[in-house]
């Protein structure tokens, strides 16, 4: 079995104005993973997260990082957030300095390195987010999209184990959008495990190894995106859209222009792929 | 506002020790402040334009426009001091008399006048020249060197950052309110206004409580620790700044007579 770096067991907790935000949340997440929690505004998924590096404590229930028991004493609480960073959904609440560079140095410093070590990981941090160039800009100057960067620099400069997004593409364009996912996708092949909070289901699609699905302060669902997304009393109980590949994939079935027992493409290239497989030598003819 | 913070970041001098600038404009300010000499202030007056303008490269007419701030200010403030009314005029007052009350001026309240004019228009020049050519982050450096508590400085910066944002979400607030007609009269504007203070608060809390959330995801621990930057120290800029300086004071003990009790 795959070692497993976060877990959650019947998680529940209550926000101190009594709102039940996890009502047990149970999952457990693979070492090395691209993984993607999906579910709609108040499913928990940003509360969960502040689970995953002990700045909320379950009100009941355990949290487990590399299988061992998340505590709450100080040590250990600054011992886990040096291995799980968050990028929160909005830069503006997270970058707290206004010198780019300064920003980023404020995770490795806290980490007990020495200036140069610190200043090393900035400058491969901003190398990493295409971001050295802002480096002596003020923070108020920048754009959205670099201001995200830079908040993923914050926490990527910290070289943790887990890098967790909250809804990382929200508010972006589609050029940024795919910025940060190549972003990620880089970040992931260093082996550094890396979990997304999204709505977007065409992102959670062909970008996750792994989903799972959150409604109402419970995981509903998780397993493959193939799998997940071709259950559709689960999308509907999680007021979710089937990524349009899939819909297409289906339409196309039916309509025979696709062989039985082909596999959901993951990508458009592979759908346009697999089309022209199955449909050797004859046009596809669109009646209309 | 705005333009001199991106004036700041933007101008010619940055490659310049902050630490230089700094000690150029608070030295020539003493100095300004300093001695009761009028020649010395029109001196360091046009000494700090001439900087501003031809070495950090602002452009001559925003700077005049900046300058015309305090100029407008300071043209009331001494026109009270320079100008007297009296019922019995003492004999030294000059000026005309209208159903027996006397409006002039003296010799010695029109000499206070100009000297305080300059006074405060030189001093304002130089903190305009700290001001154009150096960022606040720059400052907060110098003041972290100058052994400034650590709270101040902290305070300082997170103030500095947060007032962009504070200005974004007020700019956002008031563009959706005047959509919806918030400003289309007097009493709207009134409600309006009232409004976007009490929501700009609650926001403003709020952010606050996300910042430290997200601060302490990255282990903060009760300091803001960060890089500081390094910068070279020239000692043909320290020699500039000494010769200029010393010569302001030579100019201004030749002409002024001394330190102002």
């Amino acid at each position: 079995m795959a070692e497993l770096i976060l877990e959650a067991q019947d998680v529940e907790f209550e926000y101190p104005d009594g709102t039940k935000a996890l009502k047990g949340v149970s999952l457990s997440i693979e070492k090395g993973k691209k993984i993607a929690i999906l579910g709609s505004n108040g499913a928990g998924k940003s509360t969960l997260f502040l689970h995953f590096n002990g700045i909320l404590r379950p009100k009941r229930g355990m949290v487990r990082f590399a299988g061992q028991d998340v505590r709450y004493n100080h040590s250990s609480l600054m011992e886990l957030r040096k291995k799980v960073g968050i990028v929160f959904q909005d830069p503006d609440s997270q970058l707290f300095s206004a010198s780019v560079l300064q920003e980023i140095s404020f995770g490795p410093l806290n980490l007990g390195l020495t200036e140069e070590q610190v200043l090393q990981r900035v400058q491969q941090a901003m190398a990493a987010t295409g971001i050295t160039e802002l480096q002596d800009k003020p923070t108020h100057a920048l754009s959205y999209g670099q201001k995200k960067r830079v908040s993923i620099a914050d926490i990527l400069a910290m070289e943790p184990m887990v890098i967790i997004c909250d809804e990382p593409t929200a508010w972006l364009d589609p050029k940024h959008t795919i910025q940060v996912m190549e972003l990620l996708n880089g970040i992931s092949r260093q082996g550094t495990t890396v979990i997304l909070s999204t709505h977007d289901v065409d992102i959670a699609y062909s970008w996750a190894d792994y989903i799972f699905v959150m409604s109402d302060g419970r995981v509903v669902g998780e397993g493959i995106p193939e799998r997940v997304f071709q259950d559709e009393g689960l999308l509907r109980q999680a007021d979710l859209a089937q990524p349009w590949l899939v819909e297409i994939y289906h339409e196309f079935k039916q309509q025979g222009w696709l062989a039985k027992g082909v596999p959901v493409p993951r990508t458009k290239g592979e759908l346009l792929e697999l089309l022209k497989r199955d449909t050797p030598g004859q046009a596809l003819v669109v009646s209309g | 506002m705005f333009s001199i913070d991106q004036y700041a970041y933007s101008n010619r001098m940055r490659a310049v020790h902050p630490g230089e600038r700094f000690a150029f404009a608070i030295l020539t300010m003493v100095i300004c402040l300093a001695f009761p000499s009028t020649v010395t202030q029109l001196a360091i007056l046009l000494l700090m334009a001439g900087v501003v303008i031809l070495w950090a490269g602002i452009p001559f007419r925003f700077y005049l426009k900046l300058m015309s701030l305090p100029f407008s200010f300071l043209v009331v403030g001494v026109v009270t001091i320079a100008v007297s009314l009296s019922r019995n005029p003492e004999p030294t007052l000059q000026g005309i008399t209208v159903w027996g009350v006397t409006i002039g001026v003296t010799d010695q309240d029109l000499r206070v006048a100009v000297e305080l004019f300059f006074k405060s228009l030189g001093a304002v020049s130089c903190l305009y020249f700290l001001s154009l050519t150096t960022p606040v982050l720059e400052i907060i450096a110098v003041l972290k060197k100058l052994r400034i508590p650590v709270l101040f400085i902290e305070l300082m910066s997170l103030v500095y950052r947060f007032i962009f944002v504070l200005m974004e979400t007020a700019d956002r607030i008031y563009t959706a309110q005047s959509s919806r007609c918030g400003y289309a009269t007097i009493k709207n504007s009134y409600l309006s206004m009232g409004q976007l203070a009490s929501n700009l608060f609650i926001k403003s809390y709020h952010r606050s409580r996300m910042l430290f959330t997200a601060l302490e995801s990255r282990c903060y621990t009760g300091e803001l620790k960060v890089l500081e930057p390094h910068y070279t120290v020239s000692k043909v800029n320290i020699l500039i700044i000494v010769v200029i300086d010393l010569a302001l004071v030579v100019l201004a003990l030749n002409t002024g007579g001394g330190f102002v009790g």
